[in-house]
């Protein structure tokens, strides 16, 4: 089984890094580089993470676990308007990010109030393109508890909730985080930014629980092994503009290219000698004009 | 003075934190100076929204001298803004007039005038239009009242606003209510 870590460190010799990784078999995730400093998430198999730290140290770098790496996150807000956007939404994925996650926020048309809250088919369509979703909600117990399972009670991906009360679960999702419900301003304060990275970790272990399901059903490929061939055989995938341009996902990638003109392409991707459109579902995403590859489970050919 | 906010929720640390919104929204919105007092009643299982602010209305002042205090000093004049609402109209009139070096703000309602009398400085226009205050209470009132309770009513008073705000059509008993609630002197 992979582990996610991220190492920050400096750039010098960080080579040796990357060349350690392909000797073992692990895998660059994402790498920023930030001046003369560098952050990288990677996956590496477990047996080989004693050796890794032994290199980061040697490294004078940092390691961290982060299973968030490699997933997809949607940060769901209950409008686009500023009562809920920007300060709960941006804190909340922004530290997902700094645990690792590729974040997308995005604002209901209509998820405010108690008797006309609603969400629409499409929106969750996309909300379930995604790996994990944190919905950020407001601050009453009574309107959290009785109004807004709707929001997210039957969808088929893990959620996470926050609020301003802290009142332990709520029906319809794997974990919930009192304290941040709506506020005006930044989270600043030590408390914030505390429970900031309870939502994290919540979701890192959420995550952590999914794939120890997924190894009971493993799937045909591995999502890394498919980015790494998607990013090789297909060269506009690394040089489009948008942020991550392949972004890994649980179960699959999301490629940002237009998919009535690269969805062939992509389906014609060979990963181990198979036909990327023969063991993954290429369609077409709800975001933007995006590609969306879900790879099959083994199960499905059995 | 900082406006007094009062909170009457039946769910406590709800109550909690809107008090904390609506205190940010004052500040973000520069009332410090205009709004006296802030009360709001919540009824979360209705659900129903009242709010009633007590301001000191400003419409009709333009003058530096019907707005502010202006005392005399050693090298000039200090003008102490009775609300922080005018001091960006009142810098750059200042400004304008005297020159940067001459014009410093001292903080948040005052300001420091080097090498100009008070008479001076009374009969300054800092605008053209007045402020309406009741404008920026408005908007105040829609930063804070949650966005789902989205049926308002609005009742003005000489320095006084009320929003009532529900889901369902206002019923003539909230109204009465939030007529009825006190909002301190």
């Amino acid at each position: 089984m992979l582990k996610y870590l991220i190492f920050e460190g400096g750039l010098y010799k960080h080579e040796r890094l990357e060349e350690f990784l392909q000797d073992v078999g692990g895998f660059v995730v994402q790498k920023v580089v930030l001046s003369l400093d560098l952050i990288i998430n990677l996956a590496i198999p477990e047996e080989e993470v004693k050796r890794l730290e032994a290199l980061s140290a040697e490294l004078k770098g940092k390691l961290k676990e982060a299973p968030l790496i490699g997933t997809e996150v949607a940060v769901v807000a209950p409008t686009l308007s500023r009562h809920h956007l920007p300060h709960p939404s941006c804190d909340v994925a922004e530290n997902l990010r700094r645990h690792g996650a590729k974040t997308n926020i995005i604002g209901l048309a209509r998820g405010v109030g108690q008797k006309i809250v609603h969400r629409s088919e499409q929106e969750r369509e996309l909300i379930e393109e995604h790996d994990l979703a944190v919905f950020t909600l407001g601050n009453f117990e009574h309107c959290l508890r009785e109004a807004k399972p709707p929001l997210f009670k039957d969808l088929s991906i893990p959620v996470v909730v926050t609020g301003g009360p802290d009142c332990g679960s709520l029906p319809g999702a794997q974990g919930y985080v009192g304290g941040i419900g709506r506020y005006p301003e930044r989270a600043r304060t030590g408390d914030m930014i505390d429970r900031l990275n309870a939502v994290s970790e919540l979701s890192g272990r959420v995550i952590e629980d999914r794939r120890r399901e997924l190894d009971l059903d493993p799937l045909t490929i591995d999502p890394i092994i498919v980015k790494e061939e998607v990013e090789r055989q297909i060269p506009e995938s690394v040089e489009a503009l948008s942020p991550n341009p392949v972004t890994l996902k649980f179960d699959g990638v999301r490629i940002k290219l237009p998919y009535q003109e690269f969805h062939g392409k992509v389906e014609g991707v060979t990963v181990e000698g198979l036909r990327l459109g023969d063991v993954a579902m290429v369609k077409r995403s709800l975001m933007r004009d995006y590609i969306v590859v879900k790879v099959l489970p083994k199960s499905r050919f059995e | 003075m900082a406006a007094t906010i009062t909170i009457d929720s039946d769910d406590k640390k709800g109550g909690e934190l809107y008090e904390f919104i609506a205190r940010r929204s004052v500040e973000d919105l520069a009332l410090g100076g205009s709004v006296q007092n802030v009360h709001i009643l919540i009824k979360t299982s209705i659900p129903l929204f009242i709010m009633k602010i007590k301001y000191r209305e400003a419409v009709g002042k333009n003058m530096l001298g019907e707005l502010s205090t202006i005392t005399e000093g050693e090298n000039g004049s200090k003008v102490t803004l009775e609300s922080e609402i005018d001091q960006g109209d009142a810098l750059k009139t200042l400004w304008s007039t005297f020159g940067r070096d001459k014009v410093e703000q001292a903080g948040r309602m005052d300001i420091l005038v080097s090498g100009v009398k008070p008479k001076e400085l009374e009969d300054i226009k800092i605008r053209d239009k007045a402020v309406d205050v009741s404008v920026k209470i408005n908007e105040l009132a829609v930063r804070v009242i949650p966005e789902g309770l989205r049926i308002r009513n609005i009742k003005k008073e000489e320095g006084c606003m009320t929003f009532v705000a529900a889901e369902d059509p206002i019923k003539e008993e909230w109204k009465e209510l939030a007529s009825g609630l006190e909002v301190g002197d």
